[in-house]
C-alpha cells in the first residue's frame, strides 16, 4: 500500500450496493497527505460512489471509511470544514452569478468578510474568472463552470479536495489549465483525489487506483504500473486494458 | 452552545435564506404563485361562490283565483327571495316545470283558499326541488316565513298573539352574507395550498438539480438548511395573509373585530405548519412533479372538506369530525372567523393556537428527521 507517513483518507474493505447493482466490492485504499491520487476507470466502475463515500455523502454497506481521522458520514463530523468537493454534475446554482455562488459558499463555510475578499481575489485570479463575476453560472462554458465549482470548493482552504471527473466535457485547453491549477494546490500542501475516465490523466497523478466493475484491480505509481507492463507511462490506456484483461481472464477485452 | 457556534449557525441560516431570496427574485413565477394567485383566487371565489339563496324561480298554481290568493302571490314574490317564473292552475304542469329546472319551488293555492282563510283554516302547499338539498331547505324556510307573515296580515287583529314568540337576531353576520362567512375560510384554504406547494417545489428542485450534493459537502446542518429555506417563504406567506385580508376588507367588507395578536400568531403558526408539510413532502419525494401532486392533494382536499370552510364541522360524520382535528386549516379557519367576525382574542382562541403549534412542531420535526444529510 502507500508509503506516505500520514493518511488523510482510507477505505477498508468497503462494499456498497444500490439495489441489485454492486457499485463497490470490497475496495481498500489509502491516500497520504499531499498526494494526488487518481481513481481511474471506465464509466460505471464505482468512481463516483467511492468519492461520495469519502465525502460522507453515502454510508458503506460494509467496511470502514476514514477522512482526516473521522467517519465522514457521521452526523456530527467536523470533516467538512477541511474538505472540498467538486461533484461530477453541475451542482452550483445556475441562476446565481459567479460572485453570488462564491459569496454563498463562503458564508456556509463561515469565512469572514476580509477573508472572503482575499480568497475571492486569489481564486478569481488563478481560475481566470475575474472577467465573469457578474455572469450567471448556467451561462458559463463547461470549462469555466468547472473552474467556478473548483473555486467554490477551495474558498475555505480545505486540506483534502475531492474531484469527481473534473475534466469531463471540458475542452483540451481548459483541461490543461485545470490540471495546472490542481498542481498549484498540491504545492500548497493539499491532498487531492481525482476520478477520471481519461487514461492519459492517470500519468499526472502521484498514484492511481484502477477501478473496474467495483473492484480495485491495481494500485501504484503510473510509471511503476507502466514499467510492469512494458509500456510508456504516457500510454496508460494500454496498462489499463492489460490489467482488465488479466483481471477478467480476457472476457472483457 | 458556544457563541462562535451559534454565530456560525445563524450565519449559515441567513446564507441559505439569502440565496433563496435571490432565487425568488429571479423567478417571477414563484412570486406570482405566492402573491398574485391567492388574491386572484380570492376575488374569483369571493364573487363566484355564494350560498345566499335569493331570486329563486317560483311556480304558482292558483286554483282559487281570488283577490286574496293573488295578494298572497304578490306578497311572496314582492320579496327578492322569489321570482314568479310560471303561473297556472294545474299542479301537474307546475311539477313538470320543476322537473325541467325552470322552477325550484311550487306554491299551490287550492280551490276555496279565501274561504278557508276567512275561517282561520287556510292552507298553502309548498313543493320543493329536493335535488339541491341546501337550496331546498333554505327556500322552504324563506317561503314558510313569507306565507306566515302574509297570513298574519290577512288575519289582521282578529287573531290573538301567540303565547310564545321567538325573536331571532343573527350576530356577527346579521345579513347572513356568504362573503363574510367564506372569505376567512377561503384565505386559509388558499394559503394552505400555496404554502405547501411552494415549499415542496423549492426543496425538490434542490434535489433534482443536484445542488443538495454540493450543500451536503459543506458544514451546513440539516436544520440550518430547513430553517434557512423556510424563512423567505414564511415572510412571503405573512405578506399573503396581509394581502388576502386587505382585499377581503376592501372588496367584501370583511371586518377585523378581534385581537390582531391572535390573528398574527395564528397566521404564523399555520404558515410554519404548512411550510413544514411542504418540506416533508419534498424530502420524501425528491421530485418536483410528484411533490406538486402530493402537495396539492394533501393541502387542497383536507382544507376544503374538513376545515369548516364550506361544510360545517358539526355536520361531518363523527370519525371525520375527529380526523378534522388533525387538519391545521380547521384551526386556522376557526381562528380567522373568531378574530375577524366574532371579535375573539387569545382567551378564546388559545386551543386553536395550541393545535397549530403542535402541528407545526410535528411537521418540522418529521421533516428534519427524515431529511438525511446523505444522498442514500
Amino acid at each position: 500500500m502507500s508509503t506516505a507517513p500520514e493518511m488523510d483518507i482510507s477505505l477498508e474493505q468497503v462494499r456498497r450496493s444500490f439495489g441489485a447493482t454492486r457499485a463497490l466490492r470490497g475496495v481498500s485504499l489509502a491516500v497520504g497527505r499531499g498526494e494526488v491520487y487518481g481513481l481511474v476507470g471506465p464509466d460505471g466502475a464505482g468512481k463516483t460512489t467511492a468519492i461520495r463515500l469519502m465525502a460522507g455523502l453515502l454510508r458503506p454497506d460494509e467496511g470502514r471509511v476514514r477522512m482526516l481521522g473521522e467517519d465522514p458520514a457521521h452526523p456530527r463530523t467536523r470533516v467538512r470544514e477541511g474538505l472540498g468537493l467538486v461533484p461530477q454534475r453541475n451542482t452550483l446554482y445556475g441562476d446565481l452569478s459567479v460572485d453570488e455562488n462564491l459569496h454563498f459558499f463562503a458564508r456556509l463555510f463561515g469565512l469572514s468578510r476580509e477573508d472572503f475578499t482575499a480568497r475571492r481575489e486569489r481564486l478569481l485570479d488563478i481560475t481566470r474568472l475575474g472577467r465573469f463575476t457578474g455572469r450567471r453560472a448556467d451561462a458559463l462554458s463547461g470549462g469555466m463552470y468547472k473552474k467556478l465549482a473548483l473555486a467554490c470548493a477551495l474558498l475555505h482552504r480545505p486540506r483534502v479536495l475531492l474531484l469527481d471527473e473534473p475534466t469531463n466535457g471540458v475542452d483540451p485547453v481548459s483541461r490543461r489549465e485545470l490540471w495546472e491549477l490542481l498542481y498549484t494546490l498540491v504545492h500548497e500542501g493539499m491532498t487531492l483525489v481525482v476520478s477520471t475516465p481519461y487514461m492519459d490523466e492517470a500519468a499526472r497523478c502521484h498514484r492511481v487506483g484502477l477501478l473496474y466493475a467495483g473492484e480495485l484491480i491495481a494500485e501504484g505509481g503510473p510509471r511503476e504500473l507502466a514499467r510492469q507492463h512494458g509500456v510508456a507511462a504516457s500510454n496508460f490506456e494500454a496498462v489499463f486494458l492489460a490489467l482488465v484483461e488479466r483481471h477478467t481472464g480476457g472476457r472483457a477485452a | 452552545m458556544d457563541s462562535t457556534y451559534a454565530k456560525r449557525t445563524v450565519g449559515r441560516i441567513l446564507a441559505m435564506a439569502g440565496k433563496e431570496v435571490l432565487h425568488i427574485r429571479r423567478d417571477v413565477r414563484t412570486l406570482y404563485l405566492a402573491l398574485a394567485m391567492p388574491v386572484l383566487l380570492l376575488v374569483l371565489f369571493g364573487f363566484g361562490i355564494s350560498f345566499d339563496v335569493d331570486h329563486l324561480d317560483l311556480a304558482v298554481v292558483d286554483q282559487d283565483r281570488t283577490a286574496l290568493s293573488r295578494e298572497l302571490v304578490r306578497q311572496v314574490t314582492a320579496s327578492e327571495e322569489f321570482v314568479l317564473a310560471w303561473e297556472g292552475t294545474s299542479p301537474e304542469e307546475a311539477i313538470r316545470e320543476l322537473r325541467r329546472g325552470h322552477a325550484v319551488a311550487v306554491m299551490v293555492l287550492p280551490h276555496g283558499f279565501s274561504e278557508d282563510v276567512a275561517r282561520g283554516a287556510g292552507q298553502v302547499q309548498l313543493l320543493m326541488d329536493g335535488a339541491d338539498g341546501n337550496t331546498a331547505t333554505q327556500a322552504l324556510a324563506k317561503a314558510q316565513a313569507l306565507v306566515d307573515v302574509a297570513g298574519r296580515r290577512f288575519a289582521g287583529a282578529t287573531l290573538p298573539a301567540p303565547p310564545l314568540e321567538v325573536r331571532v337576531r343573527t350576530l356577527f353576520n346579521p345579513n347572513g352574507r356568504s362573503a363574510l362567512f367564506l372569505v376567512p375560510g377561503l384565505a386559509a384554504y388558499l394559503l394552505a395550498i400555496v404554502a405547501v406547494l411552494i415549499t415542496a417545489l423549492t426543496v425538490a428542485r434542490e434535489w433534482e438539480r443536484g445542488s443538495m450534493e454540493q450543500l451536503f459537502a459543506t458544514p451546513v446542518g440539516r436544520l440550518e438548511i430547513v430553517v434557512g429555506k423556510l424563512l423567505p417563504y414564511l415572510g412571503i406567506g405573512l405578506l399573503q395573509v396581509l394581502l388576502v385580508l386587505t382585499v377581503g376588507a376592501w372588496l367584501f367588507d370583511v371586518p377585523v373585530r378581534g385581537s390582531l395578536v391572535a390573528l398574527g400568531l395564528g397566521a404564523l403558526l399555520f404558515l410554519v405548519g404548512m411550510l413544514g408539510q411542504g418540506l416533508l413532502i419534498s424530502v420524501i419525494t425528491r421530485n418536483q412533479v410528484v411533490a406538486t401532486q402530493v402537495a396539492t392533494m394533501s393541502s387542497m382536499l383536507p382544507s376544503m372538506l374538513l376545515s369548516g370552510f364550506i361544510f360545517p364541522i358539526e355536520n361531518l360524520p363523527p370519525p371525520l369530525r375527529v380526523i378534522s382535528l388533525l387538519i391545521p386549516a380547521r384551526h386556522f379557519v376557526t381562528t380567522l372567523r373568531g378574530v375577524l367576525l366574532r371579535g375573539n382574542g387569545l382567551d378564546v382562541l388559545w386551543p386553536q393556537l395550541v393545535a397549530l403549534t403542535l402541528f407545526a412542531a410535528l411537521m418540522l420535526t418529521l421533516a428534519t428527521r427524515r431529511f438525511q444529510r446523505r444522498l442514500d
